[in-house]
């Protein structure tokens, strides 16, 4: 054990009484202000060095115990990340779909139509037609073979097979596909074929009917089609007629034919009401 | 010659000081939150250990007052704790030294005073209200802090004790004198 100098005991004696009078000012009021902001500034000059020396090190250490736990917490974002960009394309998907299903909806009530929802899921040869899609509808939805099929912009084709819970729609672009059409402009009908990828081609049924390009074309009366009728074909796109007098006409579809997604199935188009007649004023 | 030798025992003291300071907030503060472990005050005590309750009690007061002003609760209380754990390691030192302590004896009464210290700073603070500190607080941390500055101190007692050892930095043997009596022959 050392023991104290006679120097030693006056300085502590002094010290404490000096710090202790420290606390008193300092507990008292602020009269150690300066005094702190002095130590406080050249303090955190150099400790904003320091810490540029010491921080990573001390970052590093800081994090080990988290190591597990932030591994976690990545899965998670991740996850919830992958959750949210899914959501994300669901709501663009929503969206489009609410746009089709609004298109479906006002060509229903501007043509007095009951139109039965049908989402595409399947796309190909099939019931031996070469363009046709599946539908995720069949005669458990009271849908029958030869109701019309449209995309609420114009004619996509219309069910030839029905199953349970399927039926296959042959599209208007098959080389087997006829349906009777109309020009809105001269009123001449005609009797337009699939083409494949071209379209659709016409020919009037009068051989002098004058037909011009950008004619619009809607379902028209054409045998005994069961098509519902006013529905828009196409818009005619070139006009040939041959040495022998016969007219062609290619029509570019109004519905597209490649990349459908939901359908309209017209199940009801009868009139709720008689139709008026005409007769002289009363 | 002596003059040279006080001088750089002051420089050498207040680049510790200082360092211990900076070391104090960037890093150890930090990484032991929130046991309120001390390097400055365990530096204050090991080098009381070995140079004497003169040199603890000045540099426990002088670190001790800086630390207090770069902080925000009443000025001089670490000042205060610090210089009493720099005068009771001097003192203390000198079991130490005379019973040749090896560097964990030492560290082991360092992490003792600075456990001790550390209370004392807790419970003061506590009794003048400080923000956070609770005598429950001062209590609960004596025994992390004690382990804590165990730790510490292992590797700070035999750099201390290095710098202490070191040319210009060592203390001033005392002077020997020749006694020459004559024994007369009755």
């Amino acid at each position: 054990m050392r023991r104290l100098t006679r120097r030693q005991q006056l300085a502590a004696v002094a010290l404490t009484v000096v710090a202790l009078l420290f606390v008193s000012l300092d507990f008292a009021g602020g009269s150690l202000s300066n005094a702190r902001g002095g130590v406080t500034g050249a303090l955190g000059s150099l400790y904003r060095g320091t810490d540029a020396v010491f921080g990573p090190a001390r970052r590093f250490v800081q994090g080990i115990p988290d190591v597990a736990g932030n591994r976690r917490e990545i899965a998670r974002l991740q996850q919830q990340n992958q959750q949210l960009r899914q959501q994300v394309r669901d709501q663009a998907t929503d969206a489009a779909t609410g746009r089709q299903l609004d298109r479906l909806q006002l060509q229903a009530s501007a043509a007095g139509w009951t139109v039965l929802p049908a989402r595409v899921i399947a796309t190909g040869p099939g019931a031996g037609f070469q363009w046709t899609v599946t539908v995720d509808v069949g005669s458990r939805d009271k849908v029958v073979a030869g109701q019309t099929v449209t995309d609420g912009h114009g004619l996509v084709g219309r069910v030839v097979a029905v199953y349970a819970s399927s039926s296959t729609v042959l599209l208007a672009a098959d080389p087997t596909f006829g349906v009777g059409a109309r020009d809105t402009r001269s009123g001449q009908l005609m009797l337009a074929k699939g083409a494949g990828s071209a379209g659709l081609t016409g020919a009037p049924l009068d051989e002098s009917a004058v037909l011009k390009v950008g004619d619009r074309l809607v379902t028209g009366p054409a045998g005994e089609t069961t098509f519902v009728s006013g529905i828009d074909v196409g818009t005619v796109y070139s006009v040939t007629r041959s040495a022998d007098g016969t007219v062609r006409v290619s029509i570019r579809p109004a519905a597209g034919q490649t990349g459908l997604d939901l359908l309209g199935i017209v199940t009801v188009h009868s009139r709720t009401a008689p139709r008026p007649t005409i007769g002289p004023n009363q | 010659m002596r003059a040279m030798t006080s001088a750089s025992r002051a420089a050498a003291a207040a680049a510790s000081i200082l360092t211990s300071l900076l070391v104090q907030a960037s890093l150890i503060g930090p990484l032991t939150f929130p046991v309120p472990v001390s390097l400055p005050a365990l530096l204050v005590i090991v080098v009381a250990i070995y140079a004497g309750p003169g040199t603890g009690l000045a540099m426990g007061f002088v670190s001790g007052l800086l630390a207090d002003l770069g902080s925000d609760h009443p000025a001089g209380v670490q000042a205060l704790c610090w210089m009493g754990a720099g005068l009771l390691a001097g003192i203390m030192g000198g079991l130490a030294t005379e019973r040749g302590y090896r560097a964990r004896g030492v560290a082991v009464l360092a992490a003792g005073i600075g456990a001790v210290t550390a209370w004392s700073v807790g419970l003061f603070l506590a009794v003048l209200g400080s923000h956070a500190a609770t005598i429950g607080l001062a209590f609960r941390s004596v025994i992390p802090v004690g382990l804590t500055d165990a730790l510490l101190a292992l590797a700070l007692v035999p750099v201390v004790r290095a710098v202490l050892q070191a040319q210009g930095v060592r203390a001033p043997r005392p002077r020997g004198e020749l006694v020459i009596r004559s024994y007369a022959s009755d």
